[in-house]
């Protein structure tokens, strides 16, 4: 199936609506944010202290009528430490190793009649419900160049869904986008110091071909929610396949897992607090095994408790993973490296203008703790100014522990237009 | 004890139940204007006879019931303008627009954020029940993602301002159990003071409600409400207009009383009965911006 194609075919039937279409309503918003990084220590690949990021954002939102509604959205990015690519094309596909300076965050048309909705084009699609964790977020790569300040990934790609009542059915047909990992010659690639003297080349990644699928039905009860869902497609994160060159360096391939996945999530409000929980099942799909790429058979689990009390926002949980099948690979995994933690999140508004958070995630062996703590402050309408501290501890064979050079402060200013 | 208005309230010219002074000038010569007024003289001294002997105006539940059902309209739609003042004065702005679909108990809305930009199309649904809480879910573009309200976070702050997400509920008189507390004034006008208590399928952070409700025109003029016995927020209904047959208030003013803070909410564009889809309040549709 070519899905350039289906996408392409939904946005110009969108776009060849009769047309009382321009823009009954358009609405727009936006921001510019620069971030300012201090990291006190080095690392063995990175010796930068003061990390800037600018990022410019613009979303436009059109109403053609009342059945069709379209989205665009552009984000222009700098950074002082070559995070981000220096020519200036626009970028659709999110492949490159480094951010794009330039990037379509979305551009899709929404068609809806009753009960029935059509997203096509690039767009967000977010599954779950749980707040730290994810395990059934499968449409949902990230950009993980800071692993710990990581943000969404768009794709490509067509949602369908169709809600009577209580009860919604979706769809989703989208092309592979991979998350974004660090980069090698950068702190977020924490490196041994046994292997501290040999280069890391980034020898490119294998894509792989052919669409991702999904399905989901979702319930809304008085008391309940909850759903199931399944998923076949590609882990967005990769395995890294490794070989030694002679030179010598060690070259690095990025390759992802086919997968199927079957989970499920349920949000269910008590009299004192809110449960949430997630899991999902992780299953290598074998497609060609002569060229599979090996993944374990496992899953992933959260179960997170939620309250809110005056100006307090608490949440708190345990994520766990049980694997049902080893293979031998080395991965990229944020999320399987962030079970087996206890995480937690109370966030304070001190008043309209001021809020404060912490949040935390310690394995449950110890040997990884991160903590984070955040001011944040508005002046006037547009300006937001955000102070974080993050500490990370722990040991090099923990994924949390293994960044425990990498506690920073860092200073935000956004201006939302 | 004064008599229901069913026609929509009090007009302003004096009289209660006829004529307004355009109408003597423009339209009626001397002798009819005296035959007229004999007439109306009667009529509203016999009305004014039955309302006293009438029991249910004493009733605290038909006073509310009247009150409601002189808001029914098949929908609404407005755009509010917030305004939030902590004890040393203004301290943000606010804008959503709103618009509800259905009447009181069976109503559904959504509220959508326009102003500042940084919460520009945060939205909220709230689909009420005329037998149980309302349920309610925010829709966050930051994180394309809905999140249900759960009932024990309904006392929350909604948005930094001083109503709670509970506030936003609609009110539905079956909800409540009343007693007549007596007769009262506010800004003037005279108003039933009515306590309300919820039923016990009726999740509510209040312990109970004072209503005082206007007796020209049965519209709401303020409401305290109570956890135990202390006074806890102030809602308080002024410029009341008479929009499309219904006596609404433009501004209501929610006061945090144990901050020391407090909400202007000003209804702007208000309009009844226009025309919205189904379609357009459920989660799906919050999602659409």
């Amino acid at each position: 199936m070519n899905l350039r194609a289906v996408v392409f075919a939904a946005l110009v039937a969108s776009a060849a609506a009769p047309a009382p279409l321009l823009a009954q309503a358009i609405t727009s918003r936006g921001f510019l944010e620069g971030v300012g990084y201090w990291f006190p220590q080095t690392t063995s690949n990175d010796d930068v202290h003061i990390v800037g990021d600018l990022l410019a954002r613009e979303e436009v939102f059109a109403r053609a009528a009342d059945w069709l509604r379209f989205a665009g959205g552009v984000d222009f990015r700098a950074n002082s430490h070559d995070q981000v690519e220096s020519d200036w094309r626009v970028d659709f596909q999110d492949r490159g190793v480094l951010r794009p300076r330039l990037s379509v965050r979305r551009l899709s048309a929404t068609i809806n009649k009753g009960g029935f909705n059509v997203d096509a084009g690039k767009q967000f699609i977010r599954w779950g419900k749980t707040e730290v964790v994810h395990p059934t977020d499968r449409f949902a790569p990230s950009d993980f160049i800071n692993v710990i300040s990581s943000e969404f990934l768009p794709v490509f790609g067509v949602r369908a869904s169709f809600q009577h009542e209580g009860d919604t059915i979706e769809g989703v047909l989208t092309r592979f986008t991979p998350s974004r990992v660090p980069l090698l010659d950068q702190r977020w690639t924490a490196v041994p110091e046994e292997a501290a003297g040999i280069p890391l080349v980034d020898a490119g990644a294998m894509y792989p071909t052919g669409p991702q699928t999904g399905v989901r039905w979702s319930h809304v009860g008085a008391g309940v929610e909850y759903s199931a869902s399944f998923f076949n497609g590609f882990n967005h994160l990769p395995n890294i396949l490794s070989a030694l060159d002679p030179s010598p360096a060690l070259l690095l391939t990025r390759a992802y897992p086919a997968i199927r996945a079957y989970g499920g999530d349920l949000a269910l409000p008590t009299k004192w607090l809110t449960l949430k929980a997630e899991a999902e099942y992780f299953t290598l799909r074998q497609t060609d095994a002569a060229s599979a790429v090996p993944t374990d058979d496992y899953i992933l689990y959260v179960v997170e408790f939620e309250r809110q009390k005056g100006e307090w926002v608490f949440i708190g949980g345990y994520a766990g993973e049980v694997v049902t099948e080893q293979r031998l690979a080395v991965a990229f995994a944020p999320d399987r490296g962030m079970t087996k933690s206890f995480v937690g999140r109370a966030s304070y508004t001190i008043d309209p203008r001021r809020n404060l958070a912490v949040e935390a995630a310690v394995h449950q062996n110890g040997r990884g703790l991160y903590v984070k703590g955040e001011y944040s402050q508005t002046y006037g309408s547009h300006l937001r100014l955000t102070l974080d501290g993050v500490g990370i501890a722990g040991e090099d064979d923990d994924f949390i522990g293994q960044y425990h050079r990498n506690s920073n402060v860092s200073v935000t200013l956004r201006y939302s237009f | 004890m004064s008599r229901p208005d069913r026609s929509g309230g009090s007009r302003r010219s004096g009289t209660r139940w006829g004529w307004g002074p355009s109408a003597i000038g423009k339209k009626l010569a001397p002798p009819q204007l005296e035959k007229k007024l004999t007439a109306t003289f009667l009529i509203s001294a016999l009305l004014i006879v039955v309302a006293g002997a009438t029991p249910t105006a004493e009733n605290a539940r038909e006073i509310v019931a009247e009150s409601q059902k002189r808001t029914d309209a098949k929908s609404q739609r407005y755009e509010g303008l917030l305004q939030v003042f902590d004890a040393k004065g203004k301290v943000a702005d606010k804008r959503w627009t709103f618009e509800r679909l259905g009447a009181h108990g069976q109503s559904k809305s959504v509220l959508r954020f326009t102003v500042p930009a940084e919460v520009k199309g945060v939205a909220l649904l709230v689909v009420n029940h005329p037998d149980r809480a309302s349920d309610q879910w925010m829709w966050t573009p930051a994180l394309e993602r809905d999140r249900r309200i759960a009932l024990q976070d309904r006392s929350t702050r909604f948005f930094g301002t001083d109503f709670s997400f509970e506030d936003l509920e609609e009110r539905d008189v079956d909800q409540f159990d009343y007693t007549l507390a007596g007769d009262d004034a506010v800004d003037g006008a005279p108003c039933w003071k009515i306590q309300s208590t919820p039923k016990q399928t009726k999740s509510s952070q209040y312990t109970r409600s004072l209503v005082w409700i206007r007796k020209d025109n049965y519209a709401l003029a303020r409401i305290e409400n109570f956890v135990k016995d202390e006074i806890v927020r102030r809602l308080a209904y002024s410029d009341i207009r008479n929009i499309q047959g219904i006596w609404t208030a433009r501004q209501l003013e929610m006061a945090d009383l144990r901050r020391g803070s407090r909400t202007r909410l000003t209804l702007d564009k208000l309009e009844y009965n226009v025309p919205l889809k189904d379609d357009d309040f459920t989660l799906q549709a919050i999602r659409r911006q």
